[in-house]
């Protein structure tokens, strides 16, 4: 069954084509993996699909559920959660204070003035479980701000499952890691996704290729393929168009 | 700092509260109720400006509000107790801040300081004008202050300035305590993470534009009791006093020299000031131009006020501490 | 001719004087503003102070030319000043900083002027050649507004000729859309910044000294513009000057003809304009951003 489906999306950004016609499907429970050269329009067709832009043409289903155009407020309710590219938690905030926003988003807690956050004894059991997964515990009163680039990433990919989603689109989680810390990276997701379903944009292809059970091949905006792993490295198509290219 | 140590710093607070006036004298106790008063309205626009990011240059229309919805109340009304007195004002503001709320939760940054410039200004502009309403230029004065009482129980006259130095500081104590209560809700929370990154908070599935909204109707609210407060102890609104630019400036200014973004800075701020304003206006009646000179100076030397310059001087002294006795 | 019709023309020609003078105002503000981001909030005290020097010069020199020549060149080098000494220090601390530093220096400058030439209201002769009538097609103008009215069509042409035919110009304009681009470009950021400010200040200044002889000079001056032209730009939307032009001329006429037939609540007009403007499109008639 097909959790996340687009039908034509496409989009355009002032007459510059990005997105054309693309067709993407993932399926309810597995890794699928979003690759391309840079310009492929793979962050596009994140932003897309979270809510960030309305598509100029075609439309998503989640779940089934038409929420082409929805804001992302919306759409994270409906349980999709996101990570960013470029690391974006609240940096004057505490680690803590970061996961235990969306502890209390998971919890649907948003409007309560009536109570000390302090003394929510579940949300902070919780929130401290999660620092103690993500080896964030012993740094949870340091401000986000000032985390180390393997642990800011780490909270900012956390931040996403934390809200417990369906599904989690996870933007390139591993940019600017270090060989050890991407390793760490790929071990934390594998470990925090369990029984979700993933889609991920990666540019690193053993991670790829460790973590993914489908892999979609986009280029110039449009999707070049769709298969295992196996499958796609055995794709001529892609052997051409998009190895060739990364050699230039 | 442990629970017990807590408390007894707020039990000694408070008996220095309570015997200041007796100590001091009428003239000082009129002195802190201006102080506690500013302390509110400035705490009011520090929950915008410090906790959530948003700029207002003309918190004054919630203040004024405040102030001249106690007034006509007392004005209109015969026999108004003191309390239903004191929520008119609240209750003004707090309206207005619903209707002005959906037209400009949308806009951030300057686009927002400058409505409220225009809008502060708009109900400055409206104060003179509807001069058979609020008096214009002259204002709404002389109304009956009335009693705090629960009939047949007590009655405690609001004529004599210490008592009703009692009832604002009562008044306004209880109020900062339940706008330093709203910071550490889960509500609080998310206040603070719409100034830090809108963006993420969007993606976590909060509505942003309901959270400012929120936020913006207490802070709104806040400053018309602060208003109410006023208008009780000054027994005369004018428009210049209620609404004017100056009257808008001033919290910021109050918040930026006390420490934006902590719940203390504004009151700090509100103390500083109060002192400044006792001696500038004695020595000078260029008050303005020693604000603007104040404002520049804190801006370029201390942007983080007066609670920042205190959290680094903490830093320093903690820091060559652990040098001096390493762990 | 019908002596309404007269009426209205007058009102219209009023009105469009005023709008010329607030886009003079505005145009400087909505410059600063696209290129830099910094909302300049002292702009309208800069437009205050050059009317009073427009007087002082008027009381030494005893001409009006000279005082619309030199008074908002100095206002000009005031502006320069505050962005090269002080605008330049809190960059780091955000828009926030800006604004407050920038509201600071007003208080600033709105007690130096009482303290220097005090309160009262102080009358700046226009010049005898501009005064009077003229008769075009059977009705009456004001000379010294369609004298305004001409001086500011001038000064757009030159600042459009500036903005759209020179290199110059082109890099503002880059930097209005995109600030990033232009540093990419390897032009020198910090010149063009000066330039930039320095214009915009002496517009603002050839304006306070432009309509001194209609309004008096005195210290509520800034107030008043400064509010109208801080509608000007958030109506127009941030950083565009084509709707800063057409949203000086509307406000203009709106505050001419509001005067003819609502005049108790003329003040409140341009507010009620900016709300609903703002009611319908949040950014601006023609913003991009905010």
């Amino acid at each position: 069954m097909n959790i996340l489906e687009t039908r034509s999306l496409s989009h355009d950004f002032g007459g510059l084509q990005v997105l054309k016609d693309v067709n993407l499907q993932v399926l309810a429970g597995e890794r699928h993996a979003i690759i391309g050269p840079n310009g492929a329009g793979k962050t596009t067709l994140f932003n897309t699909i979270t809510g960030t832009y309305t598509p100029s043409q075609g439309s998503v289903y989640f779940k089934g559920r038409n929420i082409t155009g929805a804001g992302p407020c919306k759409i994270q309710r409906l349980g999709m959660g996101r990570s960013f590219q470029i690391t974006s938690t609240f940096d004057r905030l505490t680690a803590f204070q970061n996961i235990r926003l969306a502890v209390l988003s998971q919890k649907g807690i948003r409007f309560n003035l009536l109570r000390f956050v302090d003394k929510m004894d579940t949300v902070t059991r919780d929130t401290e479980e999660i620092l103690k997964r993500i080896n964030l515990f012993e740094d949870r009163l340091t401000l986000a701000g000032n985390l180390s680039y393997g642990k800011h990433r780490s909270l900012e990919i956390s931040m996403s499952l934390a809200t417990n989603p369906d599904l989690v689109m996870l933007d390139e989680p591993t940019a600017g890691m270090s060989v050890d810390e991407t390793h760490y990276a790929v071990e934390l997701i594998r470990r925090l996704t369990e029984g979700k379903t993933v889609v991920i944009i990666e540019h690193d292809m053993d991670v790829v290729f460790s973590l993914a059970d489908r892999i979609t091949v986009l280029h110039h905006g449009t999707i070049l393929a769709t298969g295992t792993p196996d499958q796609i490295q055995q794709n001529e198509q892609v052997q051409s168009a998009y190895l060739g290219e990364m050699e230039d | 700092m442990n629970n017990k140590s807590r408390w007894a710093l707020w039990i000694a607070g408070a008996v220095a509260l309570f015997l200041y006036p007796r100590l001091f004298g009428i003239y000082y106790a009129n002195i802190f109720v201006t102080f506690a008063i500013y302390a509110l309205y400035a705490v009011s626009l520090n929950l915008l400006l410090g906790y959530t990011g948003l700029l207002s240059f003309g918190h004054a229309m919630y203040f004024g509000t405040g102030a001249y919805g106690t007034a006509l109340a007392l004005t209109h009304i015969k026999g108004l107790p003191l309390v239903p007195a004191l929520l008119a004002g609240f209750f003004a503001a707090f309206f207005l801040a619903i209707c002005v709320a959906p037209l400009v939760v949308r806009v951030g940054g300057n686009a927002f300081a400058m409505m409220h410039l225009a809008f502060g200004q708009l109900m400055f502009v409206l104060a003179l004008k509807l001069r058979h309403i609020t008096g214009g230029e002259d204002g709404v004065g002389g109304f009956p202050i009335p009693p705090l009482s629960i009939p047949g129980l007590f009655s405690l006259d609001m004529g004599d300035p210490i008592l009703f130095y009692y009832f604002a500081v009562a008044v306004i104590a209880a109020s900062l305590w339940l706008l330093w209560f709203f910071t550490k809700t889960p509500f609080g929370q998310i206040m603070v993470a719409v100034r830090d990154n809108t963006k993420r908070v969007d993606y976590l599935g909060f509505r942003v534009p309901h959270t400012k909204a929120v936020v913006y109707v207490i802070a709104g609210a806040f400053a018309g009791m602060a208003g109410a407060v006023y208008a009780l102890f000054q027994n005369l609104v004018a428009a210049y006093d209620a609404y004017g630019i100056l009257t808008s400036f001033v919290p910021v200014m109050m918040t930026m020299v006390g420490g934006i973004g902590q719940f203390f800075g504004p009151i700090c701020g509100a103390g500083i000031f109060g002192v400044l304003d006792e001696l500038t206006t004695r020595y000078t009646d260029r008050v303005e131009l020693v604000l603007g000179l104040v404002l520049v100076l804190v801006i370029m030397y201390a942007p983080y006020g007066f609670t920042g310059f205190l959290t680094y001087l903490r830093m320093r002294w903690s820091a060559s501490r652990a040098q001096r006795s390493p762990a | 001719m019908d002596a309404s019709v007269a009426m209205y023309v007058a009102q219209g020609i009023h009105g469009l004087a005023y709008g010329m003078v607030l886009f003079l105002v505005a145009s400087g503000l909505t410059l600063i503003f696209g290129m830099m981001g910094v909302l300049n909030l002292a702009h309208a005290s800069f437009f205050m102070l050059s009317a009073y020097f427009g007087y002082q010069m008027v009381a030494w020199t005893g001409s009006f030319w000279a005082a619309l020549l030199v008074a908002p060149v100095i206002t000009a080098v005031f502006g320069i000043l505050l962005e090269r000494f002080l605008l330049k220090k809190v960059h780091a601390f955000g828009h926030m900083g800006e604004l407050i530093l920038t509201v600071g220096v007003s208080l600033i400058v709105l007690d130096g002027v009482k303290a220097v030439w005090g309160t009262e209201s102080l009358p700046l002769k226009m010049p005898p050649v501009l005064e009077g009538l003229v008769q075009i097609a059977g009705m009456q103008y004001p000379i010294y507004r369609l004298f305004i009215i001409a001086m500011a069509l001038v000064l757009l042409g030159i600042l459009s000729l500036v903005l759209f035919k020179t290199r110059l110009g082109m890099v503002v304009r880059a930097a209005v859309s995109d600030a990033e681009m232009v540093n990419a470009l390897g032009i020198n950021v910090p010149l063009v910044f000066m330039f930039v400010f320095g214009v915009g200040t002496w517009m603002a200044g050839v304006a306070g000294v432009a309509i001194a002889p209609i309004l008096t000079v005195f210290p509520g001056l800034a107030d008043q513009m400064g509010m109208d032209a801080f509608i000007v730009v958030v109506v127009g939307g941030f950083g565009s000057l084509g709707g800063a032009f057409l949203v000086s001329i509307i406000g203009g006429l709106i505050s001419s003809y509001g005067v003819q037939f609502l005049s108790q609540y003329a003040a409140v007009l341009m507010f009620v304009f900016m709300a609903v403007a703002l009611a319908i499109k949040p950014k601006g008639l023609f913003g991009e951003r905010d």
